[in-house]
């Protein structure tokens, strides 16, 4: 077995789990009493706005900052207990950093000297992230944002880890960057790989993740298979039917004339809260009203991100 | 531990701040000697001293240790560091050690390169050369100083999270604490790590060394166990200090 695949066993329990992290910095809450957990094969996505306490979260989970209470564990140990811990987990920060003077190549060949993986995974995981020779033997302080993202990824790769944590991957990436970003992500879950992935933008995740974790300031808003999630969002503030009629201003007398909270958007759709598309039909039908649309008006995916993570405090 | 190491050096070989450095250690290195041998008459008993103690190693790896550690915060590439090695305490044992080692390389390179140019312009000059034992003795002497000097840049560089702050820190300590407190408070100076250790260490006198007639010398051997001294207690506060923080 190479060295790169020494030691695996974080997948045999769990991939990744948080019990209870909480850090405080000063007077700020950054982290408060959060858990949850990362499966094997899937994509999951953590979510939350910017300052939410993502970086923290993860940064705790890596041992980089201590946590006030609670852990991070992976397969049921601590990452810095972990026997190679650079095969087991690859990791991409947010703010990925590397001396400006060194090559990309010779940035890989340090950590992988470090992480006692073979040399011969440099120029595997540089093909790997499509950095060519000519980029691999450039100084960092060469590359765009996107070279700079390719190269902390061909990093986090190198010891071909069980599970991947990244956070804010797409930053710096093109579209054609961002696509890549995304079949990497789901190529590594169908390898069995445990992938986390955070991110403020609920749309930069959705077509790639299966699970999601929301947090804003600092707590759990909602976790779970992304559907479920999003329906649950969806619901949080009632049912909202759109429809529309031919004769709109007699259909909005009489579903008003209920007690039906209505809206319009200017187009001769009529938003009502509170109700289901059966109850607005049943009234349409009662009187006998023509209808040419009728359905449940379902939250934009930034729009139910927003509604799991506006300020509740 | 090994891998760390070798990491570590790995690091020095691969950035031009190492390479530029070093190169000018050498580089005034020979000079003084080039200029020593060529202008002056040293004797047979001073010749050593005068020609082929201008080993500029110690000064140079004690900066580039500074500079090597503190690069770590400046450049944030200490947190791929502690991702590859998550034992802080490993980590910071094992960039000691590779500026150790490195300094040791960098001596011996500068004695090679100083004996190969004082020899012949002595030789051409019909002047008196030292025996080999004692330029063997003497690159002993200054690998053992650069290594402690190496070690000893790791550790106080550990302290200090800025890359300017401690490299400017290091210059005046080096260059007015130490040099006031060897003009004013002899007798505290000689258990100065910058110089009078150094100095001690190498079994160059206070008076080869430009040090004056005031401070006493430890012995050699007692000076080289006070600067481990130096840098264990350092080393210590550096790690502490590297465990303890977050890095956010």
């Amino acid at each position: 077995m190479s060295a790169a695949g020494a030691g695996r066993s974080v997948t045999a329990m769990a991939a990744i789990e948080i019990q209870g992290l909480t850090k405080r910095f000063g007077k700020v809450h950054a982290v408060t009493d959060l858990s949850f957990t990362v499966e094997a094969g899937r994509v999951t996505g953590f979510l939350g706005p910017n300052g939410a306490g993502k970086s923290t979260t993860l940064r705790m989970l890596l041992g980089l900052i201590r946590p006030d209470a609670g852990a991070g564990l992976f397969g049921g140990r601590r990452y810095e207990d972990l026997p190679h811990p650079s095969a087991q987990v690859g990791v991409v920060l947010e703010d990925a950093s590397f001396h400006p003077g060194r090559t990309g190549r010779n940035h890989l060949r340090v950590l992988a000297t470090a992480g006692r993986h073979p040399t011969g995974r440099v120029d595997e995981v540089l093909a790997q992230v499509d950095l060519g020779p000519a980029a691999a033997n450039r100084r960092v302080k060469g590359y765009s944002m996107g070279m700079r993202q390719r190269l902390a990824i061909a990093a986090a790769l190198l010891g071909d880890p069980e599970v991947l944590i990244l956070d804010e991957p797409a930053n710096g990436l093109d579209p054609p960057g961002i696509r890549w970003m995304r079949d990497l992500l789901r190529s590594q879950a169908a390898r069995g790989r445990a992938v986390l992935v955070s991110s403020h933008l609920l749309s930069e995740v959705a077509q790639s993740a299966d699970d999601v974790v929301v947090i804003s300031h600092g707590v759990l808003r909602a976790s779970g298979p992304l559907r479920q999630v999003l329906g649950a969002a969806n619901g949080a503030g009632g049912p909202v039917t759109r429809v529309r009629a031919a004769d709109g201003d007699r259909l909005a007398a009489l579903l008003r004339g209920r007690g039906i909270t209505l809206e319009s958007d200017g187009s001769g759709v009529l938003l009502a809260h509170g109700v289901p598309p059966e109850a607005v039909g049943a009234v349409a039908a009662e009187h006998r009203v023509a209808l040419t649309e009728l359905g449940a008006q379902s939250l934009s995916l930034e729009e139910a991100f927003l509604e799991l993570t506006e300020d509740r405090k | 531990m090994t891998a760390l190491l070798h990491a570590e050096l790995i690091k020095l070989r691969t950035t031009r701040t190492f390479v530029a450095l070093a190169a000018t250690a050498v580089g005034i290195s020979l000079l003084l000697a080039a200029l020593v041998s060529s202008l002056t008459e040293p004797t047979e008993e001073s010749v050593l001293i005068d020609v082929f103690a201008s080993d500029a190693s110690s000064f140079f790896i004690l900066v580039l240790a500074v500079i090597g550690i503190s690069g770590e915060w400046r450049h944030r590439t200490i947190t791929s560091s502690l991702l590859a090695a998550p034992d802080r305490l490993r980590f910071l044992a094992a960039k000691t050690l590779a500026f150790a080692a490195a300094g040791i390389l960098l001596s011996l390179l500068i004695s090679i390169a100083v004996t190969i140019v004082g020899l012949a312009i002595l030789t051409v000059r019909d002047l008196p050369t030292p025996e080999a034992g004692e330029l063997a003795g003497l690159a002993m002497r200054n690998a053992l100083v650069a290594a402690l000097l190496g070690a000893f840049g790791v550790a106080i560089g550990a302290l200090v999270r800025n890359q300017v702050v401690a490299v400017v820190g290091l210059l005046v300590l080096t260059f007015v604490v130490e040099t006031t407190l060897i003009t004013f408070v002899p007798e505290v100076a000689r258990f100065g790590p910058f110089t009078a250790l150094p100095t001690a260490t190498a079994d160059i006198s206070a008076e080869d060394a430009g040090l004056g007639d005031d401070i006493e010398l430890l012995a050699p051997g007692l000076a080289a166990l006070a600067m481990l001294a130096w840098i264990g207690a350092a080393f210590a506060t550096g790690a502490a200090l590297l465990r303890r923080r977050d890095l956010e």
